[in-house]
């Protein structure tokens, strides 16, 4: 019966966790308390729900979340090292941070971390974090608009003339890649030849879309906010909050061709005072997997658990990053490469709008 | 009081204050400022001159990279039409109150004054409903059939021009409804008298010696939307960035101190340097009153 199998699935996983949880393999001392910085709101709420509070519990070391914009949060971090006072233990870092910012990171040993070993995907753990939330940056459209045709990829978000209407592109941390990368996917290159980047490319590229741009957003809250207001056709979204939009009655679709891999790691800072709580608690991230699921239910983004994703019926599996049929479609970036061309992008980037 | 107590604050006429009391009073203020303003602003401009080591690059990188010019360049000519839009829209206002009666007056000065108790945030968020394409502006446009779809009026410089506009007015009618206020009515009778038609009184008499105010609104309005932050970030495009947002941009994003600080060092050169000239040209002791 797969009813039952799938109860049994549950079970077990819940009850490796529980045993998980206490054994001495964090021997030791932790900490009292530590400090994690991430975004506030939803995610800041459900983390605290499912991780936050079953980790005081299990281990007794109490959390105290920071809601902070990630960029925020690296302008702060910047000061704490500056002045010497380190008040963060956890924070909140992409892809390119962990290549760009390892200055600013404690390297983490990931044979410490049994737990994300076990239950983890193959690169949940990497040298200056480990994974936390997975999404794709997707095309996000209006499905009143499009009704009889939605626009499935980057070449059709460019297609002004099929696909009419005013568009969205990112204006945060990540676009200086983001949008090149679309770009080049819209102009025909294939998906794995698109690192090294050829920016001549991607810009001449992005002349032709760049009159139909209504919003350049800066946050998440403002990319569900222009598709609820119809401020735009179609936008780049996070497919979190894409998702979150969809779920609102919103009338709206996700098209995951081409959409870029967006996973937030969880890092801690360098000289963070509490660094042993850190590191249990990334362990217990992935320890407390009977939590993932109904975490990733509210949060909109799935985890780096490689288990879980089995356990969703197909139709809601296909609304996260990491099914299997999404998870084809999604481009993997090239991060040591996005790192090392970090100014170049930004200065390309900042010039480009700037003309 | 014994008057030799009396002595140490005043002096002897009785009206001007001694030395000490000059010290005493603005003590906290200067205080204050030193901690808060002086010593911050001091330590980021170190930082430009010292990092990566002492040096001179990051100026050098303002000043060669083309782009940083024409934000610098942009954000000047912001404040130069934001500042000219409170001149057309402010004038007209304090002209009405000086003239209207008390209690007329007043109602005007509270609906002008009221604003600023409401944040710029509030303000600005207003403008984003009214000028979205299917805000007030847009429908309305489209209901009385001006156009047949809706315009791009958010995230442009112009939305940012007047909403800053908007928010920066009081600041320039104040001052221009104190200097026509301070004009004696004798003046306009005389005028009248000597058989100059309204016109040309208002031209002659009131306008003139209007200015100082004027000089004054515009001095606090153009200083202030130099550095304006929120309303360019909400209502502006990255297409039209302006120097605070470039700032906070590599504070935040791209964590290069020492080249934000260069920009700083920049906007308060321009800052300094536009107040010493309006102080030279326009004789700041005038505009605050003095005879």
């Amino acid at each position: 019966m797969p009813k039952h199998t799938w109860k049994w699935t549950v079970a077990g996983i819940a009850l490796t966790a529980v045993l998980a949880g206490t054994a001495p393999a964090m021997a030791e001392d932790l900490e009292d308390q530590m400090v994690i910085a991430t975004t506030g709101g939803l995610m800041g709420n459900s983390l605290q729900k499912y991780f936050y509070d079953p980790f005081t519990k299990a281990k007794d070391v109490e959390v105290v979340p920071v809601a902070i914009e990630v960029p925020d949060q690296w302008a702060r971090s910047e000061a704490m090292m500056r002045t010497g006072n380190i008040e963060f233990d956890i924070v909140t870092s992409t892809g390119p941070d962990l290549v760009a910012r390892t200055n600013m990171l404690e390297k983490i040993d990931c044979s410490k971390l049994p737990n994300v070993l076990k239950y983890g995907v193959s690169d949940a753990c990497t040298e200056y974090g480990v994974a936390r939330t997975t999404g794709g940056m997707l095309i996000n459209y209006n499905t009143d608009v499009f009704k009889d045709k939605a626009p499935k990829n980057w070449a059709d978000f460019w297609n002004v003339k099929d696909f009419p209407g005013p568009r969205g592109l990112p204006d945060t941390g990540d676009r200086d890649w983001w949008v090149p990368v679309a770009a080049l996917l819209a102009d025909g290159v294939a998906p794995d030849k698109l690192f090294p980047l050829d920016l001549d490319r991607a810009y001449k590229k992005l002349d032709e879309i760049r009159p139909y741009v209504g919003v350049w957003w800066k946050t998440g809250d403002q990319v569900q906010q222009i598709m609820r207001n119809k401020e735009v056709v179609m936008t780049m979204s996070y497919s979190g909050r894409a998702l979150a939009v969809i779920k609102e009655g919103v009338h709206a679709g996700m098209s995951w061709d081409g959409a870029i891999r967006d996973t937030g790691y969880m890092s801690i800072l360098k000289g963070a005072p509490d660094k042993n709580a850190a590191l249990a608690y990334l362990d217990f991230f992935y320890a407390n997997s009977d939590a993932h699921i109904p975490f990733m239910r509210d949060v909109n983004y799935a985890t780096g658990s490689k288990t879980v994703i089995d356990l969703l019926p197909p139709e809601e599996r296909n609304l996260y990053a990491t099914s299997p049929e999404n998870y084809a479609k999604l481009v993997k970036p090239d991060f040591a490469w996005i790192g090392a061309h970090r100014e170049e992008l930004r200065q390309r980037w900042t010039a480009w709008l700037n003309r | 009081m014994t008057s030799g107590i009396r002595s140490q604050f005043w002096h002897s006429d009785g009206r001007r204050l001694s030395g000490l009391s000059t010290l005493l009073l603005l003590l906290p203020f200067f205080a204050i400022i030193a901690f808060v303003f002086v010593y911050p602003i001091g330590q980021l401009l170190w930082i430009s001159f010292t990092e990566p080591k002492p040096t001179l690059d990051n100026y050098a990188r303002v000043v060669t990279n083309p782009v940083y010019a024409r934000v610098l360049l942009r954000t000047l000519w912001t404040a130069v039409l934001v500042t000219g839009l409170c001149v057309i829209l402010g004038f007209p206002v304090a002209y009405y109150m000086s003239r209207a009666r008390a209690a007329v007056a007043a109602f005007v000065g509270v609906c002008v004054i009221l604003p600023l108790w409401s944040s710029v945030l509030v303000r600005t968020a207003a403008w984003s409903f009214l000028l979205q394409r299917q805000g007030l502006v847009n429908s309305g446009l489209m209901a009385t059939g001006i156009t047949s779809e809706p315009l791009k009026l958010l995230y442009t410089q112009s939305a940012v021009v007047v909403a800053m506009a908007h928010v920066l007015l009081p600041f320039m009618i104040l001052p221009i409804f104190g200097a026509l206020r301070s004009i004696p009515d004798d003046y306009m009778r005389a005028a009248a008298v000597l058989g100059a038609p309204r016109f040309r009184t208002f031209l002659e008499v009131i306008l003139p010696l209007s200015l100082p105010g004027i000089a004054s609104g515009s001095l606090l309005v153009f200083l202030t939307a130099l550095g304006f932050f929120i309303t360019p970030a909400l209502l502006g495009s990255p297409q039209e960035l302006m120097i605070a947002t470039l700032v906070s941009q590599q504070i935040r994003e791209v964590l290069d101190w020492p080249f934000a600080s260069a920009l700083v060092g920049v906007l308060t050169l321009f800052v300094t340097l536009l107040a010493l000239i309006f102080s030279k040209t326009l004789r700041f002791d005038r505009l605050m009153g003095a005879q």
